[in-house]
Parts: structure tokens; sequence; C-alpha cells
């Protein structure tokens, strides 16, 4: 898809209808972009589990890691909102601390695996030939597993922690910006506007840089916020399996797996931090919608 | 208001439709009180450029709109009936029963995954009332009668298996078939070739006159309206200017809009060294509809009384009627702007240094496959051309899409690599591209369009390069304020412009011009040809202006050279080649061109090319035109002609040149 439009004549006859089209990035602007509903929505969870999140420390909570033996296994109350886990420690202060690991996750992972399928993506696409194909080989053979298993044996492979798991999701998940990458520059190489540039002998290196890799964001873009969502799941999966993030530090993941045990004594300590996983995946998900009607208004209703 | 002084009922009577379309950003009054009528056996022509409404009063007519538009008043009588009173399951006994309609893509009107037969046999069945063997039989009848060959076979092919002009005629056959009242046809041929393009129109005005069936034929081509049509309804800005008898409409235009199109054509007799009038301005944005009659700001007639009240419909003749408050128009207050300037001779001095020499070029495309024995299947799309462009000169090509024009234009230019052959141009080639919508960056604004290829071959300093831009986009009519704006924020008349500057920032010798005005409207068309002919004389620079629109090459060009499966079969100046064609397709290509004059029109009886052109991956041992040729022997099908001189100034490519 492509966002620019045609006024070629003969096409549907809804003067005007046309131009309101965007062009890019740029004019986005944010009145379209906040103005969709599902962006705002998105905005309406994220924003407060943010700012929880970011004044954490300021809040009147015990610390993630300190345990109150005289507190185990408390139901939500107003000192403990969400409850204490059987060491007694506060599950509302360990979920925001454990959301702080979850974004920084999310985000790396789709800033990493999209920086890598545009650079790679590029290459093979513009390229095509030898690079195509070797690129795409490999591509194929990550493709061939599934993204969690993936992640599993890098994971076995580079051992745990919040740089691993990242590492380890991010390589899962660049095949497929690979190939998204690779199939936007094929429609765009063929365009116009990059014959017109080679016929002033810009060097291949401009074409890409000027031409093809800014009318490929956007939808990159859509690709890394669903890449997000599903980091923050896979990294909890991964925890929850105890091959993520290794307790005692907190992580979405591992909190529910600590909870899963008493799950008939105390749901809450299972429940909650689950929800708050819902949540932001499905607040990423809104996200990503929300990017690709502001970029592309033939999607919106 | 009825423009028929006979009583008998018309067949369609659209009473003050209107058609709006709701949009984030305001409501757009598409159709604005359109009314007409259509009598049994009767072709209308709608005629109107992109944006005018046309296509969404046709839409209307059978609430066939998509979302967002809505018919919000008017009524449309079919027979009598009110056809805006019918629930969707009475109205759908109407579409394709009593009213069959085609459409301009033929591409996407049959459903790819369901052989003809299917899509075409139901429908008969229902309509007629026949049992599944009559209607099939029905069905291959009338696939014979709109020409596809061998039609007891192709009824049970797929949509793909066949070329978008056997797609269109089975289009035709289908809305045909269940013998409907009144046929609409949006843009039929706009898709295809000229040559398939006066195949199709041919078999629609045989066949609508065979069974009486009324016709409303949707275009923007006033040639094919001379052709075709009995009627003519001009619309613009969702109203009808004029509507009248086709002879009236085109001997004694009196809105305007409707003279100054005609005048913008070139005519087969255009004097080349006047410019072409041309009208100015762009059509209005519909969203905010202007005051008063739409036409005003780009008509030279206009009086203060046009700002405030606008006109209705008013008699100017037997059955012709016109929106203007002047009774003649603009006749008798302007005089056209072509006789007041005249275009400066060309500087013939310039002619003797060669710009362009193309000698004996092929390109041949094949794509190996990997796990593959069978031989390669090779398109020979460029077979041997050779061609030679002096400064200041404009060679034009012209032929059928798959000639190869374009393919010679990208090896010109060095986008592709020839296969055998070569190239020298002395001096920088640049382009300008079909497309005025794909041609930029949709993410870059236009002064940085402009200045890209001064940016890459490093020219100037930054303000001289500013200062560059700003000196080329005023020599293609633009202001500096359109610098800041991207490519969608302009119309497809200011992109060209835009693509015309790009092409001339580093001072090439030669421009190549692939179709630059097929995309664009009428209206705007002639203001880029007189651009590029004025860029042409102010600075020498060497033309080669590629188009299937034979009447603006003929315009344009010095020299043609008329190509077919990538060949030049016929290569001189260009009034020759037009008045005495020395090669069969040439002639055969200007007899299909269908001219701006209905009275030359009904005298002519063009003999059509049959046929299709032959695939470019087997081409036969002799002549490639053997196989549609009317002149064709047997030496044409065993020996290849050359490109000769049967006449002192010309090339012809055929076995018998004097024999037409």
């Amino acid at each position: 898809m492509t966002q620019d439009t045609t006024n070629v004549p003969n096409r549907a006859e809804a003067p005007g209808l046309a131009i309101r089209a965007a062009g890019g990035l740029h004019r986005m602007g944010q009145g379209r972009f906040l103005a969709n509903r599902k962006t705002r929505l998105a905005l309406v969870i994220l924003v407060p589990i943010l700012a929880l999140t970011a004044f954490a420390p300021l809040l009147p909570l015990q610390g993630p890691l300190e345990t109150n033996l005289g507190a185990m296994m408390q139901p939500p109350s107003l000192e403990h909102p969400f409850g204490t886990d059987r060491m007694g420690r506060d599950i509302l202060a360990r979920t925001l601390a454990g959301v702080q690991i979850s974004l920084l996750v999310g985000l790396s992972v789709a800033v990493l695996a999209m920086v890598a399928g545009i650079v790679l993506g590029t290459l093979a696409g513009f390229f095509g030939g030898f690079v195509d194909r070797a690129v795409m080989s490999i591509v194929d053979i990550f493709l061939a597993f599934p993204s969690l298993l993936l992640a599993i044996g890098l994971v076995a492979v580079m051992g745990t922690g919040v740089i691993p798991v990242i590492m380890a999701i991010a390589l899962a998940d660049v095949p497929r910006f690979i190939r998204l990458q690779r199939s936007l520059v094929l429609s765009l190489r063929s365009r116009a506007f990059i014959d017109a540039a080679r016929t002033v002998d810009a060097p291949q290196a401009w074409l890409m840089r000027r031409h093809i890799v800014p009318n490929t964001v956007a939808p990159m873009l859509v690709a890394a916020s669903i890449a997000a969502a599903n980091a923050i799941l896979v990294e909890a999966s991964l925890s929850f399996l105890g091959l993520g993030i290794m307790p005692p530090v907190p992580s979405l993941g591992n909190i529910i797996r600590d909870g899963q045990t008493y799950l008939e004594q105390a749901w809450w300590i299972s429940t909650l931090p689950g929800l708050v996983i819902l949540a932001i995946a499905i607040s990423f998900h809104f996200l990503s919608d929300g990017v690709r009607e502001a970029l592309d208004p033939r999607s919106r209703q | 208001m009825t423009f028929q002084t006979d009583i008998d009922a018309p067949l369609l009577d659209v009473r003050a439709l209107r058609t709006e379309f709701g949009t984030d950003s305001g409501t757009v009054t598409a159709v604005d009180g359109v009314s007409f009528a259509v009598h049994a056996g009767e072709r209308v022509a709608i005629v109107g450029e992109s944006g005018s409404g046309k296509s969404a009063m046709a839409m209307s007519i059978l609430r066939l709109l998509a979302y967002p538009g809505r018919v919000t008043g008017g009524a449309v009588l079919l027979n009598g009936r009110d056809l805006s009173a019918l629930s969707e399951r009475q109205l759908s006994a109407v579409r394709g029963r009593l009213v069959g309609t085609v459409f301009q893509d033929p591409m996407s009107s049959l459903d790819p995954v369901m052989r003809i037969s299917k899509q075409m046999i139901p429908p008969i069945m229902r309509a007629l009332g026949l049992s599944r063997e009559v209607a099939r039989a029905e069905a291959i009848l009338w696939l014979d009668k709109v020409g596809i060959p061998d039609a007891e076979k192709r009824l049970d092919a797929f949509p793909f298996e066949m070329s978008g002009g056997m797609r269109q005629r089975v289009m035709i056959a289908m809305a045909l078939s269940c013998r409907p009242r009144l046929l609409i046809a949006d843009e039929p041929t706009t898709a295809l070739d000229v040559t398939i393009q006066a195949q199709i129109v041919e078999v629609m005005k045989k066949l609508t006159a065979e069974t009486g069936t009324a016709m409303m034929f949707i275009t923007h081509d006033l040639g094919l309206v001379a052709r075709f049509a009995d009627k003519v309804a001009v619309m613009y800005a969702g109203r009808i200017v004029e509507f009248g008898p086709v002879r009236e409409i085109f001997r004694t235009p009196s809105h305007p809009y409707t003279q100054s199109l005609l005048s913008t054509i070139p005519s087969a007799k255009a004097l080349r060294h006047q410019r072409l009038a041309q009208i100015p301005g762009m059509p209005p944005d519909m969203k905010t509809p202007p005051q008063g009659c739409a036409f005003r700001e780009r008509c030279a007639a206009a009086i203060p009384r046009c700002a405030q009240q606008p006109p209705e419909l008013s008699p100017r003749g037997a059955g012709h009627v016109a929106a203007c408050w002047q009774p003649e128009g603009l006749t008798g207050i302007v005089r056209p702007e072509c006789e007041a300037r005249v275009r400066p001779g060309s500087n013939r001095a310039l002619r003797d240094r060669t710009m362009v020499e193309i000698n004996r070029l092929t390109k041949h495309f094949s794509s190996p496959r990997l796990l593959s024995r069978k031989p390669v299947p090779v398109v020979k799309a460029v077979n041997g051309v050779t061609l030679r462009v002096q400064q200041g000169e404009t060679l034009g090509i012209v032929g059928e899409s798959g000639c190869g024009k374009s393919t010679v234009a990208r090896l010109l230019l060095g986008l592709e690599k020839p296969t055998s052959g070569e190239i020298f141009t002395d001096g920088l080639a640049q382009m300008v591209f079909q497309d005025p919508s794909a041609s930029f960056n949709p993410k870059m604004r236009i002064s940085a369009i402009i200045e890209e290829p001064l940016v890459v071959k490093r020219w100037g300093d930054r303000a001289a390069r500013a200062a560059r831009v700003r000196h080329l986009i005023a020599q293609v009519g633009l202001e500096e304020a359109h610098l800041n704006r991207y490519p969608s924020q302009l119309s497809g008349g200011q992109r060209q412009r835009v693509a015309v500057a790009r092409a001339l920032a580093l001072d090439p010798s030669v421009m190549v011009a692939d179709e630059p005005t097929s995309a664009l409207d009428v209206s705007v068309r002639a203001q880029i040809i007189n651009l590029l002919v004025d860029l042409k004389e102010d600075l020498g620079i060497a033309f080669v202006f590629i188009s299937h629109d034979l009447l603006t090459v003929r315009y344009i060009a010095d020299r043609i050279a008329v190509m077919y499966l990538g060949e030049v079969v016929e290569y001189g100046p260009a009034d020759e080649v037009f008045d005495r064609p020395a090669h069969p397709y040439t002639k055969a290509l200007i007899e299909t061109v269908p001219l701006p004059d209905p009275v030359t029109e009904a005298t002519r009886a063009p003999k059509l090319l049959q046929g299709e052109l032959p695939s470019p991956l087997n081409l036969p041992k002799g002549c490639a035109f053997a196989s549609r040729c009317p002149i064709v022997t047997d030496r044409c099908r065993a020996e290849k002609p050359v490109l000769r001189h049967p006449m002192k100034t010309r090339e012809a490519a055929c076995h018998y040149p004097h024999a037409i």
C-alpha cells in the first residue's frame, strides 16, 4: 500500500477524496493520530501505567525486593493495592518494576528488529541477486521455527537476564521485518521517482537513503508496535518458564509464575499482574492500528 | 425542465439528481442537480473531466454508489417508474435486465476465479427465462457477435486467459445478452489501445443499433463522442452545462467550457505554427463550490452576473440547451487565443547537430528459471531500432502498447542496458514521466524534488541551487509558494509542470517525454503541450515525444517513427507520414483515430485493424504485421521486409509501400 494519492483522471470521481490523503509521517500530525479513537483508548490505558511506573519510587509502597514476613499472602488492601506474595513482598511494587522491564524489552526489541530489518531488507530488496538470495535463505530458515521456540533456544544459548532476553527476542523477530521491508522495497524500486533519480546517476546509497527508506518507515512503524506488544508477551512467557528474567528481580512473567501455585488461596498474585500485561499488549495493538490509520487514510471507515 | 420537443415519453428521465460524498473535511457535491432524458434507441454521450461528476452521476442512476457517496435528491425515471422508490431487491431486477452496465476497467469487472460461462449464463437464464442449454447457446452467440474468436471454447475460459480488449468485449456481451433497454458504459475504452478502442466502439455502435438499445456513454474523449453519439451532455463541476444533438454541439457550441474544450484539441488539420488554445486554471474544488457559475474563474466571457447567480440551462436551438448568461458564450467576445499568439517557427539553423543517434538497438527480456530445463522465453521488446534526433527537433514515437516505444525511451535514458546496438547522446538526456502521481517521492517537498538532480551532481552551493530552483519553477509557470508543498497537494497538471522543471534542472540537451499528457485532464493537456513546445523553442533542446495520441504527436513532432512489435515500420517527416502513409499499419492507425468532428466521422468508414497485437514471445518469421495486414501476401509471411526508402524523405518496412 502506498500513502500517496493519485489524481489520475478516470479513477473514482469524487473530487477532494484523494487530496486529503497524507504524504507521510511529518504530516501525520498529532491532530489525526490523536483524533483516532483507538489511539485515545490506548493512551488512556498506557499513560497511567507509565506514570505509575515512572514514579514508583515516590509511591508509599515497600520496595519491590523488600520482604515482610509479617504480612504474607495479604489480599489487596489500601496498604497493598495488589496484595502481597508468600514472602510478604508488595505485588504492586513488583508489578511496576516488572512493567519497567517489560517496556524496556518491548521497545528495545522493536527498535533493534526494525533497524536491522530496514538495513537487511533494503539491501536484499534493492540489490536482488546474490545478496537477496543469501539474506532470504537465512530468513527462511529462521521463519521455519515458531518465534517463541526460537527465542527459548536462543536464551538457552545466551543465558538469562535482560540483555540476552532482548537479543533473543529481537533476533527471532528480525526475519519478519526483513521480509516486510524487502517487499516494500521491491514495490518501490520500480517506481518512476526512482527512475527519475537514476537518470541523473544518483548513487545507490542516495536512492536508498532519500527515496526508499523514507517511504518504508510508516508500515515498518506499524509492524514495530505490534512487535513491541509481542516482545512483552514473549518476555513474560520466557520468565514464566524460568528462562527469562531470574528471580528475585521481578518481571511480570516470574511474578505470575510465583503466584500460580497459590492460585486457589491467593488469586491476586497472578491475576492482577496478568491483567496488567493484557492491558499493555492490547494498548500496543491499538497504537499500531492508530499509527496505520493515521498514515493511511484509505483504511479508515 | 424538459429538453425534448417531442411528446413520446423518454426511456430514462433523470430529474434534478443530486449526489453527495461525505468526507472528513466536508461534503462534496459531486452531482448538483442534473436533469436530462434518454429516448429509446438513442446514444447519449456524457462528456466531462475527472471530478466533473459524470461517473458519480451514472452510478447514482442505478444506486451503485460506494460509501461515502449517497443520492440526496432528485428522481430517476426508467420507463416512467421511479427507481429511487424501489427496494434494493426490485432494483437488482432492473440492473442487468433493463439496464446493462460496462465499466472502465476490464481487468477488475470480471471475477478472476470464475469461468466466463459461470458469470454469463445465469444472468441470461434469469433475465430471459431460458434453460441452461439455451442460455449457453445465447451466450456463445453474443460472444461471437462482439468479435471473440472461437466463442464456444472461450466461453469456458477464465478472465486471466484473455487480454484487456477481449475482456471488455466479454463485458459488452454480458451486458447486451440480457437484452437491456439501456446500456450504461462508463469510459469503456479508456484503458484500451487505440486500435482495440476503435473495434470496441464499432461493436457497441453496431449492436445497440441492431437491438434498439439506448445508450449512455461516459467519456472524456471528444473524438469518440463525434464518432458515436446522437446527443451530448457536457458536465462541469457536477452540472450539465450544455446538452444537445452532437452536430449542434460541435458546430455551434454555446457554453464557454464546451467551446474551450473543442478548441484545445489539436485538430487533424491544425496549423503547426499556432499555439493550442488552452483553458487557464483548474476545475473548482467541489468541497467549496463557487458562488454563481462554476466556470466563471476560467471564463473569458464572465460578467458580474456570473458571480451572483448560477445560470440555468436555456434553449439555444432545436433541442440544444446551455447554461450561460452569454447567448453565444465566448463567440464574439473573445478571439480564440490561438489566433492571437503564433508559435514561432523552428530555428532550422540548429538542426545540423545530431543530438541522439540510435543504431540497430535491441533489447530482449528473459527470465531464466532456476529449476527448469525448458528453453527460456525471450521477449523481444526492441528489435533493431535505428533513429536520429537533431538539435531542436522533435521526434514523435507512436504505436500500440507493447510496441516497445517506452523501452526505447528507457534505453535512451540508460535505465535499461541494451542487449545490442549503440546509443549516442550529445549531452544529458532527461525524462518527463507518464504518471504525474507516481513520478515523485511523496515524502519530498517540491523544492527538494526539483533540487535533487543539482544536489546529486554537486551543482553550485546551497544558495545557488535555491536560486536555480526558483528560476525553474517560474520557467514552468508555477509560483514559489508551490515549492513548499508536497506532490499530493498539487493537481495533475501542476505536478507535470514540476516534472518538467526537474527534467530541466541540469540543462539537458535531450528531453524524453513518455505519454506526458495521457494522465491529464483534457483542459489541462493543452497547457502542458504548449509549455513543452515553448521550452523546446526557447532552449533549443531535442525532444522525443512518445504517445499513442496521434493528433497530439502530429501537432508537436517534426519527424515520426511508427513502431510495431519492437521495430520501426515507418519513419519520416510528420506531415508526410500522416498525409501519405507508406506502411499499412501507419495508415490503419491514422484511420482508427476518431476525429472531433461528427460530420467527418459520419462520412468516414474506417477500415479497422482486425485482431490484436501478436505476442512478442514468438514473433513470426516474416513481416510482424502480416497477421493483421489488409494487403498481406505470401511473400510477407515468408520474407521480412527491411526499412528502406520508398520515398525520398521517408523509410518504411513494407514490401508494397505504394500499394495503399
